[in-house]
């Protein structure tokens, strides 16, 4: 098991179909690409475009139907059930768009039990929590329920959750959908000060330009392939959501007809 | 269109709930089988015993309405809350409310009509099983009479709209008060967890179990009304604040980061127990008066069917005993009777003696253990008016002392088949029954006989306790055997005719002996009975005493059978439907919840949770879900049906032991609680892992 990520993961000639018969839809077509450890990856992509289904079999929580991926050198596509399982608890943290708090839990108590579960001890549990309330900031709220807080705080818990265990990788799906602007800034200056800070690998999908705009280096998916690449390096982040956004102007215009096909 | 909605949400309601729709139609079956026996020709031939039974049935069936009436509220409420969003939906379409309601209302009386044609079906073979049962208890040949009869569908039927009906009353206020921005939130408000002043609360569960301790030393020292009504208040605050106090204790627990929570699962299991047992707290408090009062009925239906497999013989050993109060009567007519209508073996004419004396009921009445100290003085002797008008004015003895020459005793033993007595002029025996035999060995020291002299003392030889009819015939309770010499200062006290039958006995013979007796001397049931004029008596027992003047042993016990009967059957009936009803309930709650919070298992798997771990997971959440209310109701009922039982076996003489009751009751109520409990497992499996697929 990796643990804790030396060099890279890598997604080679993933293929995933879903149907039979006659019926076939492509929601990934041989996509390849590699993100290295540190990295902060926006996919990006229209509605169907594939991007959450090829997250979800980064995250091993859906199968491939051909290619591989690996995290270092260790193939998780031809691992057993309950060695996913495993593999999903000591290396991946999820934030989701709709936070997935557990609803009778306090936030404290979220980021607890994701520790318990790694069968930590309880010390170790109660420095870690404290740590990742602090860097969140979420103190003040850590006695609430999910549904007693504002979104912002929900999703920064989700964060918490995930990072508590120093994952390889940190995948976010869609985890601004549904804040307000200024909660949406709040969050993605956490990832960035995460991948900074923690030097955090995070693969995040979003169709949001102003987010993706904090990423690292976005890849643009159309129709399950891979359509584009930008790589944000020196520029400044507003430079880099115009470049963006002239892109998804570009593929808006392509796209238009075909999009029905494929998932995301 | 309306119709087109109603039927398929109708389909997806009865494919989700399918442990609510067996349980309909067990209930609609149950309900046909009972209702049957109100026209069941072979019970209609013991005319006052069958009425008994048919009061008892109607009582039961009376409650089953009530508590199916509250399942299918429930569920329709439950229903309603975990579908409002749809409903809220519906409104914004532009439906009315009327019409939002007919649609609920159609979906539910669809799937209620069906359980209803499936159950009345079922209820036919169901009835046949019942049938067989009661005929067993009885000893009556079982025929198969299988048939469909429109009196018991239309009862049942009726039976059936009633609990529906009662349901809809309460439901049609919630859809009068709906609003679509209420509904659209509705489904949110589960989520909302309140939590306050939990310190506060927690002292509900240390109060609780305080008075679940003194429930358990106080309950047999209740004497007034007053008591009674007080410990009953405790009980159902105790009943219904209970969860309050284990839900504030959990939540404190965690809050305080007990160190439990850091291990393994258990802050998600705590916190989930929590938190339902607080929404359900109402809830779980209902479900545990069913299992206690469903534990209470079955255990009470084994005392009695313990009663009628082993002490109902042994209370009639003679094939036919006539009593009479005239110490010359030479039973001239009885004896004609008998000679014309059986094949007679042997008859024996004998009498009960008296000292005119009360010295040995006067024992009885201060040493037995069933009167404690209530015939005593404080000085622990017997307190001699309370004695003197206990056997002046109740009649469970005589108003003296009852005794039998040795010679009679033993020819009555030798009808019997038992082996003859053997003892010296100078001595006694006192026979008796089998549950006083230890109270009664040390009479011989209490008190003091003598001979025919007056003068010498006789000793005492010992106690027989084999079954020898002493609810009033051969003495209430006891009967002293002395030499026959020692008679000769004696009185006759009154007469009697044993006799002992070839073959089989006649049906009808015991109407035809009490035929000769004059109406008056008649009770409801057509049997003559003795006045109470200081030689008649019936003894000590209190569950079943029958103190007729004929005993015709079997014609007697199918009638006390079906007596019995009418007590055991609808304590069963009543037991399963409310055990069935709390399980419904119990199951419903959780496999509504397995879709609706799925995404918490999700999360779980999110989390780095195998699905081995997950599904442990759940087992353990439901077990404790389930066992909770099953807990407390085995606490409570445990003392209360040890209590009944003790005295029961005390004052029947049945030879089980005291707990054998409650084993059988809980271990026949655990076994329909595993089955529910396994298919609401698997099903709630089901519901979070299959749609991943």
């Amino acid at each position: 098991m990796v643990r804790h990520l030396k060099d890279c993961i890598r997604v080679c000639d993933v293929e995933k179909y879903y149907g039979n018969g006659q019926n076939i839809t492509k929601a990934v077509d041989r996509v390849s690409f590699q993100v290295e450890k540190g990295e902060f990856v926006g996919i990006m992509g229209a509605s169907g475009s594939g991007k959450t289904t090829l997250l979800n079999m980064m995250a091993a929580i859906d199968h491939v139907t051909s290619g591989h991926i690996y995290y270092d050198d260790l193939d998780i596509t031809e691992m057993s059930a309950d060695q996913l399982s495993e593999f999903r608890k000591e290396n991946l943290g999820f934030v989701f768009q709709e936070y997935n708090l557990l609803d009778t839990l306090t936030l404290e108590e979220n980021i607890i039990l994701a520790l318990t579960v790694q069968g930590k001890r309880r010390k170790e549990i109660q420095k870690i929590c404290q740590d990742m309330m602090e860097l969140l900031e979420i103190e003040d709220v850590k006695d609430q329920f999910p549904y007693e807080v504002s979104g912002g705080q929900k999703q920064r818990c989700a964060c918490a959750r995930a990072m508590a265990n120093d994952p390889s990788l940190l995948l976010a799906d869609e985890p601004t959908g549904a804040l307000d602007s200024h909660a949406s800034k709040v969050l993605l200056e956490t990832f960035c000060r995460l991948n900074e800070m923690q030097r955090a690998t995070i693969l995040m999908v979003t169709h949001d330009a102003f987010s993706a705009s904090y990423c690292s280096r976005i890849l643009f998916l159309r129709d399950g392939k891979i359509f584009h690449e930008l790589i944000r390096g020196e520029r400044d982040r507003r430079a880099f959501l115009q470049e963006i956004l002239d892109v998804l102007s570009l593929m808006g215009g392509e796209s238009s007809h075909d999009t029905k096909t494929g998932l995301s | 269109m309306i119709r087109r909605l109603a039927y398929r949400n109708m389909k997806r309601f009865a494919g989700d709930y399918q442990i609510y729709m067996i349980t309909l139609v067990v209930v609609a079956a149950l309900l046909y089988a009972f209702d049957s026996l109100f026209w069941d020709k072979e019970l209609g031939r013991f005319d006052q015993m069958n009425q008994m039974m048919m009061i008892m049935v109607g009582l039961a069936t009376g409650f089953v309405v009530i508590i199916t009436a509250w399942l299918i509220y429930y569920i329709i409420h439950l229903m309603m809350e975990r579908r409002s969003r749809e409903f809220g939906i519906y409104l914004l379409l532009g439906m009315k409310k009327g019409q939002v309601a007919r649609v609920y209302i159609r979906e539910n009386l669809m799937l209620g009509g069906i359980a209803f044609l499936v159950g009345s079906v079922l209820g036919v073979f169901s009835q046949q099983i019942l049938c067989s049962v009661i005929d067993s208890i009885m000893r009556i040949p079982y025929s198969f009479r299988l048939s469909w009869d429109y009196r018991t569908w239309l009862m049942t039927f009726g039976c059936y709209a009633g609990c529906y009906l009662l349901a809809f009353f309460r439901c049609g206020f919630s859809f009068r008060k709906m609003n679509i921005n209420e509904l659209m939130k509705q489904d949110r408000k589960n989520e909302e967890i309140v939590e306050k002043h939990e310190e506060w609360k927690r002292i509900l569960l240390p109060l609780a179990v305080i008075f679940l301790i003194l429930f358990w030393g106080m309950f047999t020292h209740l004497n007034s009304t007053g008591e009674i009504i007080l410990f009953l208040i405790g009980l159902v605050l105790t009943i219904y604040l209970f969860y309050t106090g284990v839900s504030a204790w959990i939540i404190c627990y965690v809050r305080r980061k007990g160190k439990g929570i850091y291990q393994g699962q258990r802050l998600f299991l705590l916190r989930q127990f929590a938190s339902k047992i607080r929404t359900m707290q109402f809830t779980l408090g209902t479900l545990t008066s069913l299992f206690t009062l469903a534990l209470l009925g079955a255990s009470v239906a084994f005392m009695f069917c313990d009663f009628e497999n082993t002490a109902l013989k042994a209370k009639f050993p003679f094939d036919v005993l006539i009593y009479s109060d005239q110490v010359q009567d030479d039973f001239q007519d009885e004896k004609e009777v008998l000679q014309q209508e059986a094949d007679v073996k042997e008859m024996l004419r004998y009498r009960i003696y008296t000292d005119q004396k009360d010295q040995v009921n006067t024992w009885m009445l201060t040493h037995l253990e069933q009167y404690g100290t209530m015939y005593q003085n404080k000085n622990g002797k017997p307190d001699r008016k309370r004695v003197t008008k206990m056997l002046e004015n109740d009649g469970t003895y005589c108003r003296y002392d009852t005794y039998m020459g040795k010679t009679d005793y033993n020819r009555l033993r030798k009808m019997l088949g038992y082996e003859p007595v053997h003892f010296e002029p100078d001595q006694y025996i006192v026979q008796t029954k089998k549950r006083l035999q230890k109270d009664v060995a040390s009479i011989g020291k209490g008190i003091h006989l003598t001979a025919a002299d007056e003068k010498t003392e006789l000793t005492f030889a010992g106690v027989q306790a084999e079954p020898f009819s002493q609810d009033g015939h051969n003495g209430g309770d006891y009967i002293v055997v002395v030499g026959d010499k020692v008679l000769q200062r004696m009185k006759p006290y009154y007469s009697e005719l044993a006799v002992d039958l070839k073959g089989e006995t006649p049906q009808g013979l015991e109407q035809k002996l009490d035929a000769l007796a004059d109406p008056d001397d008649r009770d409801f049931s057509g049997h003559t009975v003795s006045s109470l004029s200081g030689n008649s008596c019936s003894g000590s027992d209190t569950v079943l005493v029958y103190t007729a003047t004929n005993l015709v042993r079997d014609n007697l016990i199918p009638e006390l059978k079906m007596l019995l009967a009418s007590m055991i059957v609808p304590l069963f009936y009543m037991g399963l439907v409310f055990v069935c009803v709390a399980l419904t309930v119990l199951s419903v709650q959780q496999l509504s919840d397995s879709s609706k919070y799925k995404f918490r298992y999700d999360v779980l798997e999110k989390i780095g949770l195998s699905q081995k771990q997950v599904k442990s997971l759940l087992l353990r959440q439901m077990a404790g879900y389930y066992l909770c209310p099953a807990l407390l109701a085995l606490v409570i009922s445990g003392k209360m049906v040890l209590y009944i039982s003790a005295n029961f076996v005390r004052r029947t003489g049945v030879s089980s032991r005291v707990y054998t009751y409650f084993v059988e009751g809980t271990l026949l109520f655990m076994g329909i609680y595993l089955v529910y409990f396994a298919v609401t497992f698997l099903c709630f499996q089901r519901s979070i892992f299959l749609k991943e697929r």
